[in-house]
């Protein structure tokens, strides 16, 4: 190799690690955040928690639930339930209509039944179904379910 | 007066030569004679792009890109700012003609074959650049940081995530965070105020240079080497002016007196991301995706149905090579790309009665 050879080739290599050093500083710049907040007790939009009495005055609540997931909790044959209200098609909130005991998703007209599973329209899979329970200072609390 | 812009345009000239550019861009380049109104639509777009810039950075002026201030400071810009509420009006306005006469341009070129050899960088330009505009258009819905943004910017990015494999990641890289969120806000911000239109900028400079290059082509029918030829300036110019006009008048119609057009009902109210709005319907552009989405049950399936539709455009000069270019003579493709344009126009309009 010649020398001029040589110092092209250097040049080059020199020039490719400096844009891939660049480009894994702006990958890393740009890198996603998770926000893991391990709460288990549903909280509202202001992150205040929400009293259990208040699932007594309106048929649903839709509040921040575990790892932030806007959760549904609804009362229906005298028990309490709790989903994810994400849309499991492309992440819109379901509302709960108690006439029909139904979920509703209102950006495509997917539809749920009242154990979260998908029975109309485009949505893929069930909504994730959360344990809910009343802690003792009378708020919504949340638990996973295994799948 | 004269005498000293003269003498400073003598100045600029013994140093550059620049008269035989702009007699070169202007008075002796030469066009076919036979031009017709839909040669004049690349002016109309370049006029829609100089409009969002200088509205755009006037509405930064006061714009906080910020989930707790955004709304508040786009309501400031409209009830308080003299003329803000103008500024806004024409920018959202503007998005919306660019989306449109962005349609009529494409479909003549369609139609008349002008995407054929030698202009085939012209089309692939010309379909990235209608790419890139819907990507702005999206980008510029979420900063108001009102209900429909908030919802149309999760459904938009949402969509991401059918792609196999990478697609959960993807939606989580555009966002920034697993919900749309200020991360979001401020990716999306600095896409719509820099990152895409610098790179617009860029493909419309690589446009018209090809069009200089290949020239402009004659409508279909008519031999371009027969045709009469008149310079750029005065006659071109003064067509292009003539539907700058008409295109601005409407504007100003829609901006005046109908400026609902551009901000529905859920514009009007602050982002809740605890509650999806009844009814919520995409841009009027969007409308079509969102049908197709509804109607296939699978959502990978109705995304690749509409990737697919796009790649083919994106291939159409190489598809269809041959070289006649009257829509009468090729009854075949004349047949198929009205049939799409009607069913396009179909599901959208299925779509917002949906």
């Amino acid at each position: 190799m010649t020398r001029r050879g040589f110092l092209q080739k250097l040049i080059g290599v020199i020039t490719g690690l400096s844009g891939l050093g660049f480009l894994g500083t702006v990958i890393g710049y740009l890198a996603p955040r998770r926000e893991k907040g391990g709460r288990k007790i549903l909280l509202s939009g202001d992150g205040s928690p929400i009293p259990a009495e208040k699932l007594k005055e309106v048929p649903y609540l839709v509040g921040l639930g575990i790892d932030g997931e806007p959760t549904i909790v609804v009362r229906y044959e005298g028990e309490m339930r709790a989903f994810s209200a994400v849309c499991t098609h492309l992440g819109c909130l379901v509302k709960w209509l108690p006439n029909k005991g139904e979920f509703f998703c209102p950006c495509h007209a997917g539809r749920f039944d009242a154990n979260g599973v998908n029975i109309a329209g485009p949505p893929p899979s069930p909504l994730r179904r959360y344990r809910v329970y009343v802690t003792k200072d009378g708020l919504l609390g949340l638990e996973e379910i295994p799948t | 007066m004269k005498r000293w812009t003269q003498s400073f345009w003598d100045w600029i000239e013994e140093r550059t030569g620049i008269s035989r550019v702009v007699r070169g861009l202007l008075t002796e380049y030469y066009v076919p004679a036979n031009l017709n109104v839909w040669y004049t639509m690349g002016s109309i777009l370049l006029v829609c792009f100089v409009i969002q810039i200088i509205t755009g950075i006037l509405l930064l002026v006061y714009y906080v890109p910020q989930t707790s201030k955004a709304f508040e400071s786009v309501k400031f810009i409209t009830s308080t700012v003299p003329f803000g509420w103008f500024i806004r009006r024409m920018h959202a306005m503007t998005a919306n003609l660019f989306v449109f006469v962005l349609f009529l341009h494409m479909l003549s070129t369609l139609f008349m074959g002008s995407y054929k050899k030698p202009r085939e960088v012209q089309w692939i330009t010309g379909l990235l650049l209608f790419a890139l505009v819907l990507v702005e258009a999206l980008s510029g819905y979420l900063l108001p940081w009102s209900q429909l943004s908030y919802w149309a910017t999760t459904v938009a990015t949402n969509s991401v995530g059918s792609i196999p494999l990478i697609g959960e990641k993807l939606v989580v890289w555009l966002r920034g965070t697993p919900k749309v969120s200020q991360y979001t806000l401020g990716r999306f911000f600095a896409m719509h105020v820099s990152f895409i239109p610098f790179t617009i900028l860029v493909v419309i400079g690589i446009h018209l240079l090809f069009m200089r290059l290949t020239g402009i082509s004659a409508p279909p029918g008519t031999d371009k080497s027969k045709v009469p030829k008149v310079p750029f300036y005065p006659h071109m110019v003064m067509k292009d002016l003539a539907s700058i006009f008409v295109f601005l008048a409407v504007l100003m119609l829609l901006i005046f007196h109908y400026p609902q057009f551009a901000f529905p009902h859920d514009a009007l109210i602050p982002a809740n991301p605890l509650e999806t709005p009844l009814h919520i319907k995409p841009e009027w552009y969007f409308l079509a995706n969102y049908q197709t989405l509804k109607l296939v049950p699978n959502e990978f399936l109705g995304i690749l149905v509409q990737l697919l539709a796009g790649l083919f455009l994106f291939f159409l000069p190489f598809i269809d090579r041959s070289p006649e270019r009257r829509p009468l003579k090729r009854p075949l493709f004349t047949t198929l790309a009205t049939l799409g344009v009607l069913a396009y126009i179909a599901l959208a309009i299925w779509g917002h009665f949906s």
